[in-house]
């Protein structure tokens, strides 16, 4: 029951990283302009 | 990021050894990764300097001058006008190589104007004895109004004196060594009137060039100080010729050459790496040798991974208690984990053999080589640097197409870059090749499955030209750029750049790659550990009453039961959905499982099938290679992994636009989803196709 309840923990998180991974975009840690387009030009 | 770190930014033309000089600073500290030979965005690193000073250093990406011409370049600007940018630079290191000081000296000019404390890094001051070069130090530091540190990142002196030199960036005079408002005194006059408070060189940077300057208006600026655009590039030119008038003046006293000493050998061998006939012969000789090499040299490791993965998995089985989270470990993770990490060796090799390339100095005549094929096909040389990074991986080298000014020639180059064999593709290709092309020598020499990859390097390249030149056609581009390359001299790779490089690649491509196949392999081994209705329920019950006629040993039933609650698993349920699609390539339900969960990264293709095969045999202990190759296929008794379906998957992933990731910096690049989608069905529809007709050819 313990293995069983671990082991659909450990799917919830896989399946939680590759949403995140791949249908939300990462927050910008800079506010400051560098090569990516920011939308300030 | 620590407040109290001063920012250091090591600026420069293409090519000086600012990277050198950013690795012996920094050593392995470094936060950002790259792909070698550009630095199209900001690199940081960090190093302790004397009087426990912390420093961030910054790798900038090469430019010539401030007058920016392409993205990349603006990267430069951009950081240098904006003090509010948290790592805006408390002291510039100006990175420049002693024989070519000249035309490196119009940046430090530039740089200086922007009254920030700046050190000039002559580099490779190690070759001017050999170059009969000789430098008035005390002379150019009081001309130039800076300090001066001799380095030669090579070889790794004077690399103690710049940390020194660098503590002490408060002392540096941040005066300009020339005034650049002499070009029109009445019109910077008026701009310094109108912004006191605002550094002039600053403001004239902001009207000539199309930067982000967030403490200005820019339109206030553009409405009163208008000039038209051939103006201001006369004027633009005017700046130049004046600052290399003081360049020239400065090093007729600073600089002597003995042209008497200097010895001509680089010409020599120019003359023979970029000839119109041997320039080709050396260039497959040397990509003949890497291939050979990539397959010889890492079969051993290669083969003590994949049977050290086997054996865990077996001891997992056997040691932990029986239960669904050791099925999960020994079925989905190891297997999936050992899916990337037995490919560690051939891509190490990989990178050793680009990064030597690299830093020999050899890339650059390769690329000089190439843009006269690339001219022909309609397409600038500065596309050749995308085509060629993108053998470590297309998401740079499509980033690396911004240094490219003309909008068209840099969509193409875009859309054609995944065609080029990234290192993605190597796990599918070398296992693969393995399974189907046989392990023998053609006259005597050439190893079979190394040519066999070369070929398939060669075939992306061709059809990444190929479709460049359709392209071109269909798109009318008129207008060309001009590609100007930097000749490095030529060097003996240094170790430590080597080494820091093939390690940072290689963690790349195990930690971006291995946390997606582990997320993926656990999900796959729940789709093939559980299934829906009665079938997957009473599996054993039914394979039993089925199989009663025939004698059976325990091992066999196991098997047969593994099999049939797979087939009725989840995954099987889809894999069954999909099959008729991928059936005529001759493909079976597993592989095109492995073909649709490898679309997030093509190396999880081989990850999959490890997950798969785990779960519906009972013998862990084997190998990977091993399960795949005795893979039967039950309709026709064949090996599912046969040379005409092996042949149809190499075609196939050779022309797949089998990653999720490239769809996603193409949309980011072109800011339209037009783009990516159609390089989606172009590449996926060909590579479908190719392979369908490969197959019934040759089954």
């Amino acid at each position: 029951m313990l293995q069983e309840i671990i082991a659909f923990i450990i799917l919830a998180l896989a399946v939680g990283f590759l949403v995140k991974k791949y249908f939300f975009k990462k927050k910008k840690s800079s506010k400051s302009c560098s090569s990516d387009d920011c939308g300030c030009h | 990021m620590i407040n109290q770190n001063i920012n250091v930014a090591l600026i420069g033309n293409p090519n000086v050894g600012k990277t050198s000089v950013f690795n012996q600073l920094t050593g392995l500290n470094q936060q950002v990764g790259n792909y070698p030979g550009i630095t199209v965005e900001k690199k940081i690193g960090f190093c302790k300097l004397p009087n426990n000073v912390k420093a961030n250093i910054l790798d900038l990406p090469g430019t010539y001058s401030l007058n920016a011409s392409s993205i990349d370049e603006n990267v430069v600007i951009e950081l240098l006008l904006n003090k509010n940018d948290k790592l805006y630079p408390d002291v510039a290191l100006v990175v420049t190589d002693v024989e070519n000081l000249k035309r490196n000296l119009l940046l430090f000019t530039q740089i200086k104007d922007l009254e920030i404390p700046t050190i000039l890094v002559i580099n490779m001051a190690d070759r001017m004895e050999h170059k009969g070069i000789s430098l008035d130090i005390p002379y150019l530091e009081e001309q130039l109004k800076t300090k001066i540190a001799l380095v030669s990142s090579r070889k790794g002196f004077g690399i103690e004196e710049l940390k020194k030199l660098i503590v002490t960036y408060k002392t540096i005079s941040s005066e300009p060594c020339l005034n650049a408002s002499i070009i029109d005194p009445e019109y910077f006059e008026s701009l310094r009137k109108a912004f006191p408070s605002q550094l002039l060189y600053k403001l004239w940077l902001v009207i000539t060039q199309d930067v982000n300057f967030l403490n200005l208006e820019r339109k206030e600026i553009h409405s009163s100080f208008t000039k038209s655009h051939s103006d201001l590039k006369r004027l633009q030119q005017k700046e130049t010729i004046k600052r290399y008038q003081f360049i020239n003046d400065t090093l007729k006293v600073g600089l002597k050459v003995d042209a008497s000493i200097a010895k001509d050998f680089r010409s020599k061998l120019d003359r023979v790496l970029t000839h119109k006939v041997w320039g080709y012969v050396i260039f497959f000789l040397i990509l003949f040798v890497i291939f050979q090499s990539i397959f010889e040299w890492s079969k051993i490791p290669m083969d003590f991974i994949d049977s050290s993965f086997a054996s865990l998995s077996t001891w997992a089985k056997d040691s932990l208690p029986d239960g669904v989270l050791t099925n999960l470990i020994s079925q989905g993770i190891i297997p999936g984990i050992g899916g990337i990490l037995i490919f560690i060796p051939q891509i190490a090799f990989l990178f050793l053999f680009i990064s030597i390339l690299e830093e020999s100095g050899y890339m650059s005549r390769v690329v000089f080589l190439m843009d006269k094929i690339m001219r022909k096909f309609g397409l600038s040389g500065k596309s050749v640097v995308p085509l060629i990074s993108g053998t470590a991986c297309a998401i740079p080298a499509i980033m690396a197409t911004r240094n490219i000014e003309n909008w068209k020639e840099r969509l193409i180059t875009i859309l054609v870059t995944p065609f080029t064999t990234c290192s993605a593709r190597l796990p599918v290709y070398a296992i693969i090749i393995a399974l189907v092309i046989p392990d023998k020598r053609v006259l005597g020499i050439l190893n079979l499955q190394g040519l066999t990859l070369m070929l398939l390097y060669l075939l992306g390249f061709g059809m990444a030209i190929f479709s460049a030149y359709a392209l071109n056609k269909v798109m009318k581009i008129k207008s060309k750029t001009f590609f100007v390359v930097e000749m490095p001299n030529y060097k003996l790779p240094m170790f430590k750049n080597v080494a820091i490089n093939v390690i940072e690649k290689t963690k790349a491509f195990v930690y971006g790659a291995g946390k997606i196949i582990l997320a993926i392999s656990i999900i796959l081994w729940f789709l093939a550990s559980y299934g829906p209705g009665k079938q997957f329920k009473n599996a054993e019950e039914i394979v039993k009453a089925k199989t009663e006629s025939t004698a059976l040993t325990a091992v066999e039933l196991e098997n047969e039961v593994a099999s049939y609650k797979l087939e009725n698993s989840y995954i099987g349920i889809m894999g069954k959905t999909i099959e008729p699609v991928i059936s005529p390539l001759g493909y079976d339900w597993k592989i095109g499982i492995a073909i649709i969960s490898s679309f997030a990264a093509r190396e999880v293709f081989v990850g999959t099938l490890a997950t798969i095969y785990s779960v519906g045999g009972s013998d862990n202990d084997d190998t990977i290679k091993n399960k795949m190759a005795a893979e039967i296929n039950p309709a026709t008794g064949e090996k599912v992994f046969n040379f005409a379906s092996g042949i149809s998957l190499l075609l196939f992933y050779a022309f797949a636009l089998q990653c999720a990731s490239t769809l996603a910096v193409t949309k980011k690049e072109t800011n339209s989803w037009k783009w990516p989608l159609g390089q989606l069905i172009f590449m996926s529809g060909f590579a479908y196709l190719l392979a369908l007709i490969t197959y019934q050819i040759l089954k």
